[in-house]
C-alpha cells in the first residue's frame, strides 16, 4: 500500500464523491456512486448501505471491490482495492455513519430517501494514487497537536473541577477556536445529560436536560462514541427531539424542558464527543458551527483526545475533593438579612425547588439546596463539607458514582443565574460556604 | 438508442466515470473528460487521460465490456450505460474543443457548490497527446439518481 488511509481522509468526506465499481459473474463492470465512506482505522472503512443495488448484488456474490477517492482540497485521487467483511446494523459505527448520512440527505435534497439500512465494513487491501496533476493543500485553520498540547497543559493546571470546566471549555475556545461548545454532565442514575457548562450563546442553558441516548448527544453519550454531522438535518435538531422524545417517554413533568438547551438555531455543523474514564461516560462535549462540515476528522481527533484527558481530570478532582473532618457550625449565628423576603419552595416528589414563582433546579442538586437551606435556617449554618452532604440522609446520593462535585457546581451556577440572593461558594477544598442576603421563608410540599 | 434528452443530458456539465473489469472480475475506473454522441445515440465516445488509465484500457481491449456513470452534482440525475463492444481509438485532436467546452460546463457546475475551481481545473488538466477515445454502444440504460428506483433501466438500446 502506497498510501495512509489516515492522510487522505478528506477524501472520504462526500464532498467529491466517491466512486464503486464491482464485477457481475459475467464479467459486466458496474459503477456507482458512494454517498458515504466512514475511516475505521488504517485498513478499514465503513460503506453506507442504503438499497440493495446492483453494487450490494455483486459484493454479496464476491465481486472484487475497487474505489475511486477524490481530494477536494488538491485534486489528487486515489484508486483503493477492498475486501467485504461484514454488515453491522447497530452500534457505535452504525450511529455515527446514521448521523452523518442524515446531514448528506438534508444537504443533496435527499431527506427521506437516503436511510441507512447497514454499515458494510471492508478491509482496505491496497492505495495507490493516480498520476496527475494537483494543487498545494490550504493551511489547515488550526495546528491540532499545539492545540492539543496547550489544552491539555492548561488542563493539568487545575486544582477542583470547577477550575477544569472553565479552564476547558475556554481551551476549546482560544486553542482549537471552536465558538459555540456545550459540556453536559451524565446523571447515572435517571438516564439524563445535563449541562453544566457552555461558551457562545445568549443563554447558558446550566440545567438543562437532555436523555440518554437523544439526538447527537444523547446518541454518542448512549454509543461511547463521537459523532459529527457535517450538514444541517431537522433529523438532530435538539429541540425538537427532545421534546419528541421526553413526549413519547410520557413524561407530564415540564420540568423536564423548564430550561431549555442552548444551541444554534441554524446549526450546520455539530459534533458530540463523550467524556469517558474508568469505563464510565461521565458527560459529553458538543461543539457546533453555522458552516457547513466545519469539523473534520482532524477536529473529531483532537477533541477525543481532549476529551480523554478532560474525563481523567473530572474523574481524579471528583474523588479527591474530600475533606476528612465535618465542618464545624460557625459559633456565632450570621446577621439575620434585611429586606423583602424570599420564599423558597421545596416538592418533595423530584425534590424540586422554586424561588418565588420560578423554578430553579430539581433532583439532586434540588435536594441539596433544600438540606443546606434548612440547616441554614434552623442553625445557622453556613458552612458545609462534601463529606457531610454525601452522608446525609436528606440528600440520597446515588452511590458512589454520584457526581457530588459536579451537581455542586450545577446548584452554584443555577443561583448565581438567577441572582436570587442565596450564594453557593467554595471556600477550601471540599469545602462549601452558603451566603444568602435576604431573609427567608421555606415551605415545602 | 438514446432518447434526444438523455443525450442531450450526456453531453452537459456531467461527471463522467468509466470502468471496465479484468479476468479476475477486478474493476478499474477513470473520469472522463468529455464525452460525444455518435450516430444519432447508438454510440457513445468516452474521452479518458491515457496516463491515468493504463489498466482500465488494459481491461477494455480484453473483454470489451464498459460501464460508464454520468451524473450531474447540482441535481443527483445520474445514468449508467453499459456496453460489450468497447474499443480503444486514439484522440482526434480535434475532439479537443469537446473536452475544453465539458472542462468548462463542468466548472461551472461545480465551483457554485463550493468547490474551489483551481481543483476541479487540477483533476481535468489534460492534453490532447495524453487522451484517448473509448467507443462503445450502450446495449443497457439504467437511471441511477439516488432512490428506491435507482439501478432500474430506463431503456434498451437496440
Amino acid at each position: 500500500m502506497n498510501v495512509r488511509l489516515e492522510t487522505i481522509r478528506e477524501c472520504l468526506e462526500g464532498i467529491i464523491p466517491g466512486h464503486i465499481g464491482t464485477c457481475d459473474a459475467e464479467g459486466m463492470p458496474n459503477l456507482a456512486y458512494l454517498s458515504q465512506v466512514e475511516f475505521i482505522d488504517n485498513e478499514h472503512v465503513a460503506l453506507s448501505y442504503q438499497f440493495f443495488n446492483r453494487t450490494r448484488q455483486n459484493v454479496l456474490a464476491g465481486s472484487p471491490v475497487r474505489l475511486l477517492l477524490t481530494s477536494h482540497l488538491t485534486g489528487a485521487q486515489y484508486r483503493a482495492e477492498l475486501q467485504f467483511l461484514r454488515t453491522e446494523t447497530a452500534g457505535p459505527l452504525f450511529e455515527q455513519m446514521k448521523a452523518k448520512l442524515a446531514g448528506i440527505a438534508a444537504h443533496t435534497g435527499m431527506s427521506g430517501v437516503f436511510k441507512l439500512l447497514g454499515s458494510d465494513i471492508y478491509r482496505v487491501l491496497s492505495i495507490d494514487q493516480v498520476v496527475g496533476p494537483t494543487v498545494a493543500p490550504p493551511p489547515p485553520p488550526v495546528n491540532y497537536l499545539t492545540a492539543l498540547r496547550r489544552a491539555a497543559q492548561k488542563l493539568a493546571g487545575c486544582a477542583n473541577l470547577e477550575c477544569l470546566l472553565e479552564t476547558a471549555l475556554d481551551s476549546l475556545q482560544s486553542e482549537f477556536g471552536i465558538g459555540h461548545v456545550m459540556l453536559l454532565m451524565h446523571d447515572e442514575g435517571r438516564g439524563r445529560l445535563y449541562t453544566l457548562a457552555s461558551r457562545g450563546y445568549p443563554e447558558s442553558g446550566v440545567g438543562s436536560e437532555i436523555p440518554m441516548g437523544v439526538g447527537l448527544i444523547g446518541i454518542s453519550a448512549r454509543e461511547r462514541s463521537p459523532i459529527r454531522i457535517g450538514f444541517m438535518t431537522s433529523e438532530y435538531t435538539y429541540g425538537r427531539t427532545v421534546r419528541d422524545s421526553i413526549a413519547a417517554e410520557g413524561y407530564a413533568d415540564t420540568l423536564e424542558t423548564a430550561i431549555p438547551l442552548p444551541g444554534l438555531p441554524e446549526a450546520r455543523s455539530q459534533m458530540a464527543v463523550p467524556i469517558l474514564a474508568c469505563e464510565r461516560v461521565l458527560g459529553v462535549l458538543y461543539v457546533e458551527s453555522v458552516a457547513d462540515l466545519h469539523f473534520g476528522y482532524d477536529d473529531e481527533d483532537a477533541l477525543v483526545a481532549f476529551a480523554a484527558q478532560l474525563g481523567q481530570a473530572i474523574l481524579h478532582h471528583q474523588q479527591v475533593d474530600e475533606v476528612e473532618e465535618e465542618a464545624q457550625s460557625s459559633d456565632t449565628a450570621p446577621p439575620v438579612p434585611a429586606g423583602s423576603p424570599l420564599r423558597v419552595r421545596h416538592y418533595g416528589a423530584n425534590d424540586s425547588v422554586f424561588l418565588g414563582d420560578d423554578y430553579l433546579i430539581k433532583g439532586v442538586a434540588g435536594a441539596i439546596l433544600w438540606a443546606l437551606l434548612q440547616d441554614f435556617a434552623e442553625r445557622g449554618r453556613t458552612e458545609f463539607t462534601n463529606k457531610g452532604l454525601r452522608v446525609d440522609p436528606r440528600i440520597r446520593l446515588p452511590g458512589v458514582s454520584d457526581n457530588l462535585e459536579a451537581r455542586l457546581v450545577l446548584l452554584q451556577r443555577r443561583l448565581e443565574e438567577r441572582s436570587a440572593g442565596i450564594h453557593l461558594a467554595k471556600s477550601g477544598r471540599g469545602r462549601y460556604a452558603l451566603t444568602v442576603d435576604r431573609p427567608l421563608e421555606l415551605a415545602t410540599d | 438508442m438514446l432518447d434526444s434528452d438523455t443525450q442531450a443530458f450526456l453531453q452537459t456539465g456531467v461527471s463522467i466515470s468509466l470502468a471496465a473489469c479484468n479476468a479476475a472480475r477486478l474493476a478499474c475506473m477513470s473520469r472522463g473528460m468529455g464525452c460525444k454522441v455518435l450516430d444519432g445515440g447508438r454510440r457513445m465516445a468516452i474521452f479518458l487521460k491515457r496516463s491515468q488509465s493504463l489498466e482500465l484500457l488494459d481491461n477494455v481491449a480484453a473483454t470489451g465490456k464498459v460501464a460508464c456513470v454520468f451524473s450531474l452534482p447540482s441535481s443527483n440525475r445520474t445514468f449508467q450505460l453499459k456496453g460489450a463492444d468497447a474499443v480503444v481509438q486514439p484522440f482526434d485532436p480535434a475532439d479537443m474543443v469537446v473536452v475544453n467546452h465539458h472542462i468548462d460546463e463542468f466548472v461551472q457546475e461545480v465551483v457554485p457548490l463550493g468547490m474551489a475551481e483551481q481543483v476541479v481545473r487540477a483533476v481535468f488538466a489534460c492534453t490532447a497527446d495524453d487522451l484517448v477515445t473509448v467507443v462503445y454502444s450502450p446495449s443497457a440504460v439504467f437511471s441511477q439518481t439516488p432512490g428506491p428506483k435507482a439501478g432500474e433501466p430506463v431503456g434498451r438500446a437496440s
